[in-house]
C-alpha cells in the first residue's frame, strides 16, 4: 500500500500517450481539446488537495488531544501541492479559454472558482507565514482552513447565479459528459487517475521530508 | 454566563468610548473615501451597478480598518491575559462578536446617510436595499470577528487582515452587491431567497467560529 | 525547561517555588494557572472528588508582573468586570479596597495609578471572589512597606483554609510559606 503511488510511472505515460494518441480530437475543437486531458485533471486535484488539507485540519483540531502536528505539516504540503495544481490548472484553463473562446479571462463560473481557491490558498500562507513565531501556530493556522472549508458550500450556490449570461462550458464540466466519445472518457479517466496518483506521490514525498526536518530539529533541541 | 457577557461588552463600549479608536478611524474613513469618490466623480451620475459596487467596497474596507481592533488591542496592551483568567473562551467571543456587530452597524448607519447624501443616490426600493446593506453588515462583522481574533496573533495584521477576510466575505459581498444594485435602480424589486441567504450565512459561520474560537484563543 | 516535576497539593498548605532568574518559576505558576499548556503531563484540580475542567479561573487567584490591566478603567470598573465574570457578588469591594488602602482611588482610572497601586488592585482582583488556590508570582513587586504588610495581613488572615504557592526571590515572602521548593 506504501508504494501504490509508485503506479504514478506506469499511468502518467499511459495517460499521456492516450491523450495525444488514443483519443480522437473533440468536433469543433480539434486538436487543442486535448487539453481537457491535462486542465480537468488539475482543477480536480487542486480541490482535491483542499479537501485533504481542510480535513486534516479537521482531524488535528478535533482528535487526538493537539498533538498530532504531523498532520498540520502534510495539511500544509497538501496546500503547497494544491496551489501549484490551481495556478497550472487556470493557466491551462486560460490557454484553452483563449484557443477555444477567444479570451483569456471572462470571469465564466468555473474560472471564478478556481481563483477564489488561489485566494484560499494565499491567504492560507500569507497567515502561516505571519505566525512564524507563534507556538499556536498549528492550531491557528488550522482552525482558519477549516474556518475557509466551511464557507465553499456558499460559494458553490453563490458563484453560478453570478454569471448566468456566460456560456455554459459542457466539455469543462465533467458531469455533462454528452459530448465525450468513449475513448475520450476513458482517457481523460485515465489522465485524472494519473495525475492524483501525482497528487498522492508528491504529497507522501513532501511528508517525508518533513517528518526527517522535524525529527532533526527533535535532535537539535 | 449571560452577565459575564454583558459585563463584557460593557467593558468594551466604555473602553472605547474613552478612546474612541476604532470608530474614529473606520467611520474617518469611510467619510473621507465617499467624499474623495464624489469629488472625482465631479457629478457624473453612476449606475445604480456602479454605486452598489462602490458603497460596498467603502463598506468592506471600513470593515478591514476596524473589526480587527478588539482583539487586536487586547493584544497589543497585553491584557488578554487578564481576559483568560477571568472568563472561559465562549463569554470572550460572544462579546467581541456582539460588540463588532453592533460597532460595524453603528458605523453603518453613520456611513449610509454620508454616501446618499454625497452621491445624490435615488433608492427605488428601499425596504430591500436597507436589508441588503443591514444584513450583508451583520454577515460580514460576524464572520470576520473570529479571522480579527486571527489576526491578532499574528504580526503584519494591517496587510494580513483583509487578505485572510476576502475569501471568506466574497459570497456575502457578491450576493449583497448584486441585491443593492438591484434594489437601487428598480422599484418595487423583492428577493427574499437573498435575505435567507445571508442570514443562513452568517448561522453558518458563526456556530463554526464557535467551534473554531477555543483554537484560536490562547492556551 | 522544566522536567519531571510531580506536585500533590490540598488544603489548607502553602508552598514557595524559588529559584534564580529564568529558571521556571513563572513559567510552572503559569502551567498551574492552566494559562499555559505543558509539552507533557496534566494538571489537575479537584473539589473534593470530582475533577475540575479547565479553565478553571473561578478557583484561582493569580497574581503576576505579566498581568496587564485596562488603563482606561477606573479600579471600581475593573472590579466590577471581575465580578460578573466570577459570579461572585460586590458587596466586598470597598472592603477590599480599604484593606489595600485604595477605597479613596476608586473612582480614578488605572491609568492614573503608580505602580505600586495597580499592585494592589491587582491583588484585590485575584482575592476578591476568595478562590481556594491562589497563585501569586512575586505579589510583593512594587509593594511599599505599608502595601506588604497589607498582603501578608491578608494573606494570614486566609492561611489556614486555602491552598498557597508564592514564586518568589523575597526572603519575607518565601519565608512565608511552609513547605519550600527550589529550582534551577
Amino acid at each position: 500500500m506504501k508504494y501504490i503511488y509508485r503506479l504514478v510511472y506506469i499511468i502518467m505515460p499511459a495517460a499521456i500517450v492516450m491523450a495525444f494518441l488514443y483519443a480522437p480530437p473533440a468536433e469543433g475543437l480539434g486538436e487543442s481539446s486535448r487539453l481537457l486531458y491535462v486542465h480537468v485533471p488539475l482543477a480536480w486535484v487542486s480541490v482535491l488537495a483542499f479537501s485533504v488539507s481542510g480535513i486534516l485540519s479537521l482531524l488535528f483540531l478535533f482528535t487526538g488531544n493537539g498533538e498530532r502536528t504531523e498532520r498540520v505539516h502534510a495539511a500544509r504540503n497538501s496546500a503547497a501541492i494544491g496551489l501549484l495544481f490551481t495556478v497550472l490548472a487556470t493557466f491551462s484553463g486560460s490557454v484553452w479559454s483563449k484557443l477555444s473562446w477567444g479570451a483569456y479571462w471572462n470571469w465564466d463560473p468555473r474560472q471564478t472558482s478556481i481563483i477564489v481557491l488561489m485566494l484560499v490558498y494565499i491567504a492560507y500562507f500569507s497567515l502561516e507565514s505571519a505566525l512564524r513565531e507563534n507556538s499556536s501556530r498549528p492550531r491557528i493556522v488550522s482552525a482558519y482552513l477549516v474556518f475557509a472549508m466551511v464557507t465553499v458550500p456558499f460559494f458553490v450556490f453563490v458563484v453560478p447565479r453570478m454569471f448566468p449570461s456566460l456560456h455554459p462550458d459542457p466539455i469543462i464540466n465533467p458531469d455533462r459528459q454528452v459530448h465525450l466519445e468513449s475513448a475520450m472518457k476513458i482517457s481523460l479517466m485515465t489522465a485524472i487517475a494519473a495525475f492524483t496518483l501525482l497528487y498522492g506521490y508528491l504529497l507522501d514525498l513532501a511528508n517525508r521530508v518533513t517528518a526527517i526536518k522535524e525529527q532533526q530539529k527533535g535532535h537539535l533541541l | 454566563m449571560v452577565k459575564t457577557i454583558i459585563a463584557h461588552i460593557k467593558k468594551d463600549f466604555r473602553i472605547e468610548f474613552r478612546n474612541r479608536y476604532a470608530a474614529s478611524v473606520s467611520f474617518s474613513f469611510a467619510f473621507t473615501t465617499t467624499l474623495a469618490i464624489s469629488l472625482a466623480a465631479g457629478g457624473i451620475p453612476f449606475s445604480p451597478q456602479t454605486h452598489a459596487v462602490i458603497l460596498w467596497i467603502i463598506m468592506f474596507f471600513t470593515a478591514m480598518s476596524g473589526l480587527a481592533h478588539i482583539f487586536v488591542r487586547e493584544e497589543d496592551r497585553g491584557t488578554s491575559l487578564f481576559l483568560q483568567l477571568n472568563s472561559p473562551p465562549l463569554a470572550v467571543f460572544t462579546a467581541k462578536l456582539l460588540y463588532n456587530v453592533l460597532l460595524f452597524f453603528i458605523l453603518q448607519c453613520l456611513i449610509l446617510p454620508v454616501y446618499l447624501f454625497f452621491m445624490q443616490l435615488d433608492v427605488q426600493s428601499p425596504l430591500f436595499f436597507l436589508g441588503y446593506v443591514f444584513l450583508g453588515g451583520v454577515s460580514l462583522s460576524s464572520s470576520l470577528t473570529i479571522l480579527a481574533a486571527i489576526v491578532s496573533r499574528a504580526g503584519a495584521r494591517g496587510a494580513l487582515f483583509p487578505v485572510i477576510s476576502l475569501p471568506v466575505s466574497l459570497p456575502v459581498l457578491w450576493v449583497v452587491i448584486q441585491g443593492t444594485s438591484r434594489s437601487l435602480g428598480r422599484a418595487g424589486f423583492s428577493n427574499p431567497g437573498d435575505m435567507v441567504f445571508l442570514l443562513a450565512f452568517s448561522g453558518t459561520i458563526t456556530a463554526v467560529s464557535y467551534l473554531l474560537f477555543e483554537f484560536v484563543w490562547h492556551d | 525547561m522544566l522536567r519531571d516535576i510531580s506536585l500533590s497539593m490540598s488544603s489548607p498548605s502553602s508552598l514557595a517555588i524559588t529559584g534564580p532568574n529564568g529558571s521556571g518559576k513563572t513559567t510552572l505558576l503559569e502551567i498551574i494557572a492552566g494559562i499555559q499548556r505543558p509539552t507533557k503531563g496534566t494538571v489537575q484540580l479537584f473539589r473534593g472528588d470530582t475533577g475540575l475542567r479547565r479553565p478553571w479561573f473561578q478557583e484561582t487567584g493569580y497574581v503576576s508582573p505579566r498581568l496587564r490591566l485596562y488603563d482606561e478603567l477606573t479600579a471600581e470598573e475593573l472590579i466590577e468586570f471581575t465580578c460578573a465574570s466570577r459570579s461572585t457578588s460586590r458587596d466586598r469591594a470597598d472592603e477590599f479596597l480599604s484593606m489595600f488602602n485604595l477605597l479613596a482611588h476608586k473612582r480614578k482610572m488605572l491609568s492614573q495609578y503608580s505602580s505600586g497601586m495597580a499592585q494592589r488592585l491587582k491583588c484585590i482582583l485575584a482575592f476578591i471572589n476568595e478562590p481556594p488556590l491562589l497563585l501569586l508570582d512575586e505579589p510583593g513587586s512594587n509593594l511599599d512597606r505599608e502595601g506588604k504588610d497589607a498582603l501578608f495581613r491578608y494573606l494570614e488572615s486566609i492561611r489556614s483554609e486555602r491552598i498557597l504557592i508564592i514564586a518568589t526571590n523575597e526572603k519575607e515572602e518565601a519565608d512565608f510559606c511552609r513547605e519550600r521548593i527550589s529550582l534551577g
